[in-house]
């Protein structure tokens, strides 16, 4: 495979209304922001990968707005996922491979407060014949998951408080964060259920955000100043739809992408320092933390999605908090995780390290 | 026992409500229409007048000059005449729906052309804006509620 | 996509390419930081020998299915993705287990209803336990995924690649989805073809075509279609007088010169060499792909004959070695939702000069038993479930030069064009198919 890096990351703060900016006004200030900390300019970009959704968006063709922030013009090459943006990553991460360019800038766009009512909007995610029809409010499936983490014994309440106290807290460090602060176990175990086992503060909160990652092959991944975080593996997977037939405790998808990917790689995520995953719900923690084989990472030292989830951005932030341990000189070997859809049925896993090979 | 029918349609009806976000290039094209003016904005890197006009030219990526206003008149630049019925339609067909260039700027405003037969209307005509009363005016390009030509005659 | 048909030698400190690409050893290593290209294909072969996976060999077509296009209200959307899915493996003679990874195409999600619909059709994609990819480029999305799941294998991330693609608009209120006005917006009621109207009128005063151009297109189109035991409108025995005298839509658009709203599903099979020869039936070799896209606001674009279009197919004849694609290509699949577009297109994609697109039309060169037929399948016109439109278009191109077209196989035909546009005419994916891989 061919070497590519992450050579910069961009966020704008993931804030729970931004009532200010149109889609192009929201990314354009992050895609400056992410050329400018590479040393590139926007006509070094030799394609262009982008990832939101219509229905966080309220319009249909949405995206086409975002395009408008990019500078497509003359024309450009450029394809669109109308999915978390980390598949976006993972699409500019292949067209790299093909050797026409050196340098892709993968752009994620998230808005869940668009929407007045997610409750509205995420039912239509499930099979329009069988599960749709029985509207399941937008935290259901996950408090199913959750419930069953507890039964098995893999979590317990307390376990998902200390979850989101560790959270919190590590996002007070994060300026990009929505929410962060010192909280206590007993006083969010004393709150009151959204989805049983889960409280408001065990799902991650809906809120608006613009991420930028520049991918880089060849020359121009050793260009910049500080060190590029090599993308060393990326596999993604996908489980059967329906949450009846799989078992909720365990992500089988994400297990097999981390093992594919940890082919590629030649280390595993049990050898990685830090670990940012693309939890929504904090029963996700655990759960992926044992899918994913981790050995002691310091997990979403971002905060994490509990700290702030815009939408179809916040797998690609995972992938840029992750990066940047790396190019801060923070950790040497990392992992990253998004995931697509319900109770974690489609599950990316990115190895990034220090070492190109 | 015999068999229950099977089913053949399901109704799935789906309502989702949204809050559109204007965004501020658009904002303040919009404010001026609410205030009977039709505001344009001018590229530094380019030159190219935008109507409306984004925060950002969408070729050299600069932020677009400070908004001024045109008189509103045009041209036809081209259009089509919508001939049949459809479901949310506001109008009756046939009606004319044409880009227009206006006098001083550079992109074309899409917009209604009525107060003519359609089949009058011609590239090149030169129309004016029919603002709504004013105690209807809004930021909204429903403020300008048609085009017409300028020249009755033409009508 | 062939290396061997296209290299480009850049060698940054003067090494010998020879010498430096020995030394960097595996797969396409950029530790030096070097493109090896070499067009003769002397050091090439040598150094691609040393390359191995990784890099990009040929890539073919090994199987195309496809649904009947119609209102499909007998189905579910899973039966109709299916539907195609398993025609295209049948074609290939391959089971779910021998696909590697899936790329699902589909237009905006509020025509149907369906939010990320890869994940309800894991199950009917044979996706499970694979990498899934559900790409949206407006209309050219099929063509789009196309182009992506070819990318897959070239780069060495899978070996067969399931390239899925459907619309099911019946679900919805397709004109509602596109006309829902905007906050602060004048409520124009234009539609779709009340956005392309105004362009073909513009093209029809450039280049001053005849207006029964866009009638004998139609006819073309409608007529090809009844060759096609797919299409969704079939009208045998049409005529131009018909066509000019059905309802006027969107003037100069009339009602037999417009695409329907129809559901539809396709998908392909795409593969590298060493898989394509040991397909069962003959594959459509990959000989260029691209896709461009320009942004739709500036001032001065022109969306009559756009540049992202222009330039998209440049690099895929580029790519194919393609000089003079008016003789050089056999059989054209083109987007064209609305028959004046059949000569905006020719103009656009360099199968006709500027402002003669109309000439070939006129002088029936672009019908069945002409010598540049274009959509023998029938086209937009005959079908359009729009999230696979693009992808049928790429598709009937394939089985063109497959030999596999059934009744509206054109005869002789070796090199195909599919192509695919999406937005207001800002996003464009095409490819170049060819009976024989690529040099």
């Amino acid at each position: 495979m061919r070497e590519v890096a992450v050579v910069s990351f961009a966020q704008s703060p993931c804030v729970p209304a931004d009532r200010e900016h149109d889609m192009a006004e929201l990314v354009q200030p992050v895609i400056r922001e992410a050329l400018d900390a590479a040393g590139l300019d926007r006509d070094d970009v030799d394609f262009f990968a982008s990832g939101s959704h219509d229905f966080f968006e309220g319009r249909t063709f949405s995206y086409i707005e975002s395009l408008d922030a990019v500078g497509a013009w003359p024309p450009i090459s450029e394809s669109h996922v109308e999915m978390d943006a980390a598949w976006a990553l993972a699409e500019a991460w292949t067209w790299l491979q093909l050797g026409e360019g050196d340098v892709a800038l993968v752009y994620g766009i998230g808005r869940g407060s668009l929407a007045a009512d997610l409750d509205q909007v995420m039912p239509a995610q499930l099979d329009p014949y069988l599960l749709a029809p029985l509207r399941p409010h937008r935290d259901a499936l996950a408090g199913l998951q959750a419930n069953a983490m507890v039964e098995a014994g893999l979590t317990s309440e307390r376990h998902l408080a200390e979850v989101v106290v560790r959270c919190l807290g590590a996002a007070t460090a994060n300026p990009a964060a929505q929410r962060s602060g010192r909280v206590r176990v007993d006083d969010l175990l004393a709150k009151p259920y959204v989805a049983s086992p889960l409280r408001e503060h065990d799902v991650a909160p809906q809120g608006d955000a613009a991420a930028v990652v520049v991918l880089a092959a060849g020359p121009a991944a050793r260009r910049p100043a500080g060190r590029p975080a090599w993308v060393r593996g990326l596999d993604h997977r996908m489980e059967t739809h329906y949450p009846g037939v799989r078992d909720l405790t365990r992500a089988g998808s994400a297990r097999m992408a981390a093992a594919r990917a940890a082919d590629q790689a030649g280390f595993s995520a049990a050898e990685a320092e830090v670990a940012e995953l693309h939890t929504e719900y904090s029963h996700q923690e655990p759960l992926l933390v044992t899918a994913l084989g981790l050995g002691g990472a310091e997990v979403n030292p971002s905060g994490g999605p509990l700290a702030g989830r815009p939408a179809t951005a916040t797998g690609l932030v995972r992938i840029g908090e992750a990066a940047r341990r790396i190019m801060d000189g923070g950790a040497e070997r990392a992992v990253a995780h998004a995931t697509n859809g319900p109770a974690l049925q489609h599950n990316l896993v990115c190895l990034l390290a220090a070492d190109p090979a | 026992m015999t068999l229950p029918e099977p089913v053949t349609t399901m109704a799935g009806p789906l309502r989702m409500d949204y809050t559109y976000v204007a965004g501020a290039g658009r904002s303040v094209f919009l404010r001026g229409l609410a205030g009977r003016r039709v505001l344009a904005r001018r590229c530094p890197g380019c030159s190219r007048v935008y109507v409306p006009a984004p925060e950002l030219c969408s070729r050299c990526l600069l932020p677009v000059g400070p908004p001024f206003e045109l008189d509103g008149r045009g041209v036809v630049s081209t259009f089509c005449v919508v001939n049949f019925p459809f479901p949310g339609q506001a109008h009756e067909p046939p009606y004319v729906v044409a880009h227009i260039q206006l006098d001083g700027a550079d992109t074309r405003l899409m917009h209604l052309v009525r107060e003519v037969a359609p089949e009058r209307v011609r590239i090149g005509m030169r129309v004016e804006p029919v603002w709504v009363p004013d105690a209807e005016l809004t930021a909204s390009a429903a403020s300008i509620r048609h085009y017409r030509p300028v020249v009755p005659a033409d009508a | 996509m062939s290396p061997r048909a296209e290299w480009r030698l850049a060698v940054p400190d003067g090494g010998l390419a020879g010498e430096g690409f020995s030394k960097v050893g595996r797969g396409m290593s950029s530790r030096a930081g070097w493109r090896l290209a070499v067009p003769d294909g002397g050091l090439a072969g040598e150094g691609f020998s040393k390359v191995g996976r990784g890099m990009s060999t040929a890539l073919a077509v090994v199987g195309v299915g496809q649904s009947r296009q119609a209102k499909r209200r007998e189905v579910t959307i899973g039966a109709l993705v299916r539907e195609a899915v398993d025609a295209a493996l049948a074609d290939a003679e391959l089971g779910f287990a021998d696909i590697d990874a899936v790329v699902l195409s589909k237009t905006p999600d509020l025509f149907d209803g369906v939010m990320n619909p890869e994940l309800y059709l894991a199950d009917a994609m044979g996706a499970v336990g694979l990498p899934v990819t559900r790409v949206f480029t407006g209309g050219s999305v099929g063509g789009h995924a196309a182009i992506f799941g070819a990318h897959l294998v070239a780069a060495g991330l899978a070996r067969r690649v399931l390239v899925v693609a459907y619309s099911k608009e019946s679900e919805g209120n397709f004109t509602w989805a596109l006309s829902r006005g905007l906050p602060f917006s004048a409520h124009l009621g234009a539609g779709a073809g009340g956005h392309f109207a105004p362009v073909i009128r513009e093209y029809i005063r450039r280049s001053r075509a005849p207006e029964h151009i866009g009638w004998q297109v139609a006819v073309n189109h409608r007529r090809n279609a009844t060759r096609n035991p797919y299409a969704h409108i079939r009208r045998a025995g049409i005529t131009l007088e018909e066509v000019r005298d059905s309802p006027m839509l969107w003037d100069p658009i009339r009602y037999l010169e417009s695409c329907p709203s129809s559901d539809g599903s396709c998908a392909v099979v795409i593969t590298g060499a060493e898989l394509a020869e040991r397909a069962p039936r003959p594959p459509a070799w990959i000989h260029g792909m691209a896709w461009r896209t320009e942004t739709g606001h500036f001032a001065g674009r022109d969306e009559v004959n756009p540049r992202a279009g222009r330039d998209c197919a440049a690099e895929a004849y580029r790519q194919a070695g393609i000089a003079d694609p008016a003789r050089e290509i056999d059989v054209a699949e083109l987007y064209i939702p609305y028959s004046w577009y059949e000569p905006m297109w020719l103009e656009n994609v360099g199968l006709a000069e500027e402002h003669r697109g109309w000439r070939l039309v006129d002088d029936g060169r672009t019908a069945f038993g002409g010598d540049l037929p274009v959509n023998p399948s029938g086209g937009v016109l005959a079908g359009n479930p729009t999230g696979a439109t693009g992808l049928l278009r790429f598709a009937e191109a394939a089985l063109q030069v497959r030999g596999l077209a059934g009744e509206h196989q054109v005869d002789g035909a070796r090199r195909a064009v599919g192509h695919a546009m999406g937005g207001a005419s800002q996003f464009h994916a095409l490819w170049v198919v060819g009976s024989e891989a690529p040099a």
